[in-house]
């Protein structure tokens, strides 16, 4: 018996280092592959206009040069991006976007998850329907009714970051209803109950029992839909003209098909409206990555 | 006594049931309107719109469109871009589907392979983890930006230096601008992105999976190779099935990708990028909804077809 025993574990011992060896390469490979473009973006908006243009790549820049970022920022600069402007512009509308489709979200969420009465199978299965329905097949229905709702209450349109924030309604607020319908079904009913029969009411049971509860989530889905709104292309590309309302997104686009080639910039702007996200990401990973398999991110 | 608050419940059910009713009603109504008013609505709208002739003339006056049947389909079926027009010019909707199934089968295989190395026990695990979602939640315009400049044909592009001096190319490539390659190209800049929603997913399914069925098998003297395939793999099979559904879906629907990294040139128009082309750049609404309806079509075939063969044969198990 024991001599079998170690035959096995001397087998075991062999097999693992043949393991160990393609477990190492694996691991080389994608961490390599994931981190170099990150490293190449970062390092990329270090270089000044000689290295990047030149007639090899630039592995590893001289100095923290920032003539990109001077670009993008400084106003003495010939081609002087104002970026900060277009920063501005992203908060201004991630930020209530965000807020908004989270508030109108918990509200229909707590019903709908909680609450019993007439049609609430329909909803329930209604949400699932919409969080799937594809985003991109609304851009020209919602494109051809602001056209005509702005026309008859004469407000532009176009370079309106209010409208901006009010169709990007129509992608965060399905996201953030299913991801907070399902989790406030995973809260025990009991708790709830219980608060009830103490005399609380129905908005005081919100209120005292299940958002506190629900803080981790609330958190995770207003990162998400902040991180929707900020990330942002196709709606903002169509709905922006002015340069001095454009979001980030659409800027970066803007810098990258200009005549003249600056990928140095363009990494600076790109480094920029990344940090933020993989900071927020770091910080708060346990929230957000639990968020990921919920479907925080559609895409 | 109990007698007394069995009737005090009894009676005061009624009214606070309907309480709750009108209580849920008020919740849900600020919400109902907007999810109507952005989603469904303009969901049917499509469809009417793809049946009308609308364009920028009348797109201020869009509800007294001119009806025009099917015409608007007949001329995207006709379109250049959208038939297939033989092996060198697949036509969009064609592309759509090649790009959708392959991205997504390469994006769930990357996905299988890193959770299966994230499963493995070693230091640094959490931040592994970490870093392997980055791709994921890093905002694809950066994203973008930083493989086009990678992948750059200029003398300063790094991957086209990095293959010249491994002498795997002879010349210098436009990855992005050359027609066959740039499509391989895009799926497999997709399937970097998205591997990590298919790799969280199999991992936390891989973190149920009971230790007992392996054990068993290290006692009947399976190798790991045959715990793999008679083991991790039927109990994946659910979740894979789910993952390669949700991402179909998904990356058929995909504008950003292409857009930002090809424009939709060399072979990469997709029909997404059709129906912004017809609705943005030919300003034709009309032929543009249909597009997307069509687009719609395909990929509910897909789905059906999908669950039925697929899901319920997982299922059954």
């Amino acid at each position: 018996m024991k001599q079998t025993k170690k035959n096995l574990i001397g087998h075991l011992a062999d097999w693992l280092t043949w393991k160990r060896f393609l477990f190492s390469i694996l691991m080389i490979f994608f961490l390599t592959g994931i981190l170099f473009p990150f490293y190449w973006m970062v390092s990329s908006s270090f270089k000044t206009k000689m290295e990047i243009g030149g007639r090899q790549p630039v592995y590893i820049p001289s100095g923290l040069k920032l003539d990109a970022y001077r670009e993008l920022f400084d106003p003495n600069h010939p081609s002087y991006q104002n970026f900060g402007r277009n920063i501005v512009n992203t908060l201004k509308v991630s930020l209530p976007t965000s807020v908004i489709a989270v508030i109108l979200a918990v509200l229909g969420a707590y019903a709908i998850a909680r609450l019993k009465f007439k049609g609430r199978n329909l909803l329930l299965n209604g949400i699932l329907m919409v969080y799937l329905f594809p985003g991109v097949l609304l851009v020209i229905p919602l494109f051809a009714m602001l056209t005509q709702i702005g026309d008859k209450l004469g407000f532009a349109i176009q370079d309106n970051l209010a409208v901006l924030i009010f169709t990007y309604l129509s992608q965060t607020l399905p996201v953030a209803l299913y991801m907070l319908t399902n989790y406030f079904r995973t809260i025990p009913d009991e708790i709830e109950q219980a608060a009830l029969i103490d005399g609380c009411t129905r908005l005081e049971v919100i209120y005292r029992v299940t958002l506190p509860l629900s803080i981790p989530a609330l958190i995770s889905v207003g990162i998400y839909t902040f991180m929707i709104a900020w990330n942002e292309f196709l709606y903002a590309f169509i709905f922006l003209n002015d340069r001095m309302m454009f979001t980030m997104p659409i800027k970066i686009n803007t810098i990258f098909n200009d005549p003249s080639p600056r990928p140095n910039v363009v990494m600076a702007a790109s480094t920029i409206m990344t940090i933020p996200i993989i900071i927020l990401f770091l910080a708060l990973e346990k929230y957000l990555a639990a968020g990921l398999t919920a479907g925080g991110v559609k895409g | 006594m109990d007698l007394g608050m069995v009737n005090a419940k009894g009676i005061s059910r009624k009214p606070h049931k309907t309480n709750t009713a009108r209580l849920a009603w008020a919740l849900i109504t600020p919400t109902a309107l907007i999810v109507f008013g952005l989603v469904i609505f303009p969901a049917v709208f499509n469809i009417w719109v793809s049946f009308h002739n609308v364009g920028l003339h009348n797109l201020n006056d869009v509800f007294h469109a001119p009806f025009v049947g099917v015409q608007n389909y007949q001329r995207v079926f006709k379109d250049f871009s959208f038939e297939f027009q033989g092996w060198d010019n697949w036509g969009a909707a064609v592309t759509t589907v090649v790009y959708a199934f392959s991205a997504t089968t390469l994006s769930t295989t990357l996905g299988l392979i890193a959770a299966l190395l994230l499963n493995q026990p070693f230091k640094g695990k959490g931040v592994a983890r970490a870093i392997f979602l980055f791709p994921y939640v890093a905002p694809m315009v950066s994203i973008a930006f930083v493989w086009r400049w990678i992948l750059d044909p200029r003398p300063s592009g790094v991957l086209n230096d990095l293959l010249l001096r491994l002498n795997i190319i002879d010349t210098s490539h436009a990855f992005l601008s050359t027609r066959g390659l740039s499509l391989i190209v895009v799926i497999l800049l997709d399937a970097w992105r998205y591997f990590p929603f298919a790799m969280l997913m199999i991992l936390s399914r891989l973190q149920a999976v009971d230790d007992t069925l392996y054990e068993a098998a290290t006692v009947d003297g399976a190798n790991s190779v045959q715990k793999f395939f008679f083991i991790t793999l039927p109990e994946l099979r659910y979740v894979i099935g789910a993952i390669f559904l949700l991402r179909l879906m998904w990356t058929f629907n995909k504008f950003d990708d292409i857009f930002l990294y090809t424009g939709g040139g060399f072979g990469t128009k997709v029909l997404s990028i059709l129906t912004y082309e017809f609705s943005f750049r030919l300003y034709d609404f009309g032929r543009g909804a249909a597009t997307s309806v069509i687009q719609l079509l395909i990929l509910v075939v897909f789905l059906v077809v999908y669950i039925s063969l697929v899901m319920k044969s997982v299922g059954k198990e």
